[in-house]
């Protein structure tokens, strides 16, 4: 009955993807990507704007759109922090818009596009793909893929010690305010409180992973036999199609492309 | 019976440390008994256990000399994964004995098991009786992080009785448990004495030590100062010096015996107390 519960079970068709299909599907996009923003018109590389819509819409076809735009916000920041700088600060001969003693200058606004909408579309198709996978899903997956168990540990416990730093980080920064230290107000106020926050922090992981490993030992994860795992990856059923749809476009972006160049 | 567990002429000191962490140790552990560790703090319990577990020298380096035996083979010569089958370690400290790759305690707890590649059906029996007898089967669906510092020692506790070993090496389970924690803990390691284990038991608090263990063993800076049956040593008062504690029926014991009340013996534990101190109030011939 214990397995029952260990399943994870999802209605929605594209969430239940086998990790390795939506990884194809994430590589495949961003090579999209790539290419599309190799094409320029009059310097702008503009197909990669419209690309970025697949990636909201396949997450609302994933039915996770809330979970996407929240994990979401903070790209969507930098993208913007990038765009901007360069927009402004690159400067060229041609102005391609000025308002007062703002200037944008035509090579700066080309780069900005470049750069954010690449990053958009590139973190915003691994987001999809974090957002719809348990890490226990990808751990599994990476070791079906004949990754050695311990490398597949590291990437697992990486993913699970982020979340856990999280957590402790708040726990520090409470006890740095509870201290005396300013932990809210400017950005240098905050990075003032920022750094000593740090040593606590890395320290303990330090030590935390001696004791780690001798754990690891007691528990036999040295042992290099078969191992058994309770949890099974299933696969929806609609690996075959999904993946042929990503080489399918690919393809016709690739085509596209030379099409472009030859003609 | 043979020894299970040998120590001759061990001493041991950490890489860089300018004084031995473990001098001299003789000692021959047997099969099936409860033998509890006390010492005051950095006296070596600690690395007494990492040695009797092999990680002192195979994992801490550091410099061994005299040697460990387990089942009569020396610790050396295990091959990696092997000890683990045989001696259950359970750590100081519950945090960083959580594996970091599972999303509930129940998968937690069934890690061990995993890796040895036991099969499933077996794996989920197993399991299930290791949380009910750790008392944490409300908890198996949580996440080990979000579980409380006792909550988190029993699960440690949990998925080393899960693997079943021979020998446990158990170094303070109670350290963050409340009264009611600590005695049902201790409840759980009788269980695994019942069932013919060799454990291996650091606690600093004594008068668990002497309701439960078979034999103690008292270390001072990295010296075995007293090894053997618990009523001699829990009764004797110049351990104080050493910075141990004694129960406190021993204390008023000793107290008493000096005020010229005849005691048969010193009483270690409360049961001892009630039945040597009244048998001395009944009998009275002490009294003028
Ligand atoms: N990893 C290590 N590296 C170097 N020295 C160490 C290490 N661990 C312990 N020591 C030293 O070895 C000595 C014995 O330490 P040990 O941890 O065995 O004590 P302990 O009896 O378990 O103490 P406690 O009651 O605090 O747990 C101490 O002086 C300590 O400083
Ligand atoms: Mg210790």
């Amino acid at each position: 009955m214990w397995r029952e519960k260990l399943r994870i079970r999802k209605s929605n068709q594209i969430q239940a993807l086998h990790p390795s299909t939506k990884f194809l599907i994430v590589c495949l996009f961003s090579a999209c990507s790539l290419i599309l923003g190799s094409i320029k018109m009059n310097g702008y590389a503009l197909l990669i704007i419209p690309w970025f819509l697949i990636v909201p819409l396949l997450c609302a076809a994933s039915g996770i759109f809330m979970k996407f735009c929240k994990a979401f916000a903070k790209v969507l920041l930098v993208a913007t922090m990038i765009f901007l700088t360069q927009s402004f600060l690159v400067r060229s001969d041609v102005v391609a818009w000025s308002g007062g003693v703002l200037k944008i200058y035509e090579k700066g606004l080309q780069t900005g596009i470049f750069i954010s909408f690449t990053i958009l579309n590139i973190a915003g198709i691994f987001t999809w793909m974090f957002q719809t996978t348990r890490n226990k899903e990808i751990s599994r997956a990476l070791e079906d893929s004949g990754m050695h168990h311990k490398a597949a540990y590291v990437f697992m416990s990486t993913l699970q010690m982020i979340q856990v730093m999280g957590q402790n980080s708040k726990t520090i920064m409470n006890a740095q305010r509870a201290r005396g230290v300013e932990t809210e107000g400017g950005i240098f106020v905050r990075a003032k409180a920022f750094f000593p926050s740090l040593v606590p922090l890395i320290l303990g992981s330090i030590i935390g992973a001696e004791e780690r490993a001798l754990t690891l030992e007691s528990k036999g994860f040295d042992v290099n036999g078969k191992k058994t795992h309770m949890f099974e990856l299933e696969p929806s059923g609609y690996e075959k199609l999904a993946a042929s749809i990503a080489v399918a476009a690919t393809a016709a972006v690739l085509i596209g492309r030379i099409l472009v160049w030859v003609l | 019976m043979g020894a299970i567990i040998e120590l001759n002429n061990v001493t041991y000191s950490y890489p860089l440390a300018n004084e031995c962490a473990i001098k001299n140790v003789s000692l021959k552990l047997e099969e099936g008994r409860f033998y509890g560790v006390i010492g005051q703090n950095g006296s070596g319990k600690t690395t007494l256990c990492s040695l009797i577990r092999g990680f002192a020298p195979s994992f801490f380096r550091g410099s061994l000399t005299g040697e460990v035996l387990v089942c009569g083979k020396p610790t050396l010569d295990y091959k990696p994964g092997e000890l683990s089958l045989k001696i259950g370690y359970v750590f100081q400290n519950p945090f960083s004995q959580i594996s970091g790759v599972k999303d509930t305690v129940f998968e937690e707890v069934a890690f061990g098991l995993e890796n040895f590649g036991v099969p499933v059906d077996e794996i989920e029996e197993r399991v299930i009786r290791a949380v009910e007898l750790t008392g944490i089967s409300a908890l198996a669906e949580k996440n080990p992080y979000e579980l409380s510092g006792g909550q988190q020692q029993r699960m440690a506790l949990a998925s080393i009785i899960v693997l079943e070993p021979d020998i446990m090496v158990i170094d303070e389970p109670t350290s963050q448990l409340d009264p009611e924690g600590t005695e049902s803990v201790f409840e759980i390691i009788k269980g695994m004495k019942d069932r013919k284990k060799t454990i291996i038991l650091v606690e600093h608090k004594v008068d668990l030590i002497a309701e439960h263990a078979d034999e103690v063993i008292v270390l001072d800076k990295g010296e075995v100062i007293r090894f053997g049956s618990k009523d001699a040593i829990l009764s004797d008062e110049t351990l104080l010096e050493c910075g141990v504690q004694l129960p406190n029926i021993a204390l008023l014991g000793n107290k008493l015996t000096r005020s010229g009340v005849p005691l048969e013996r010193i009483p270690i534990t409360e049961q001892q107390g009630v039945e040597i101190i009244g048998k001395a109030l009944r009998t009275r011939s002490w009294c003028k």
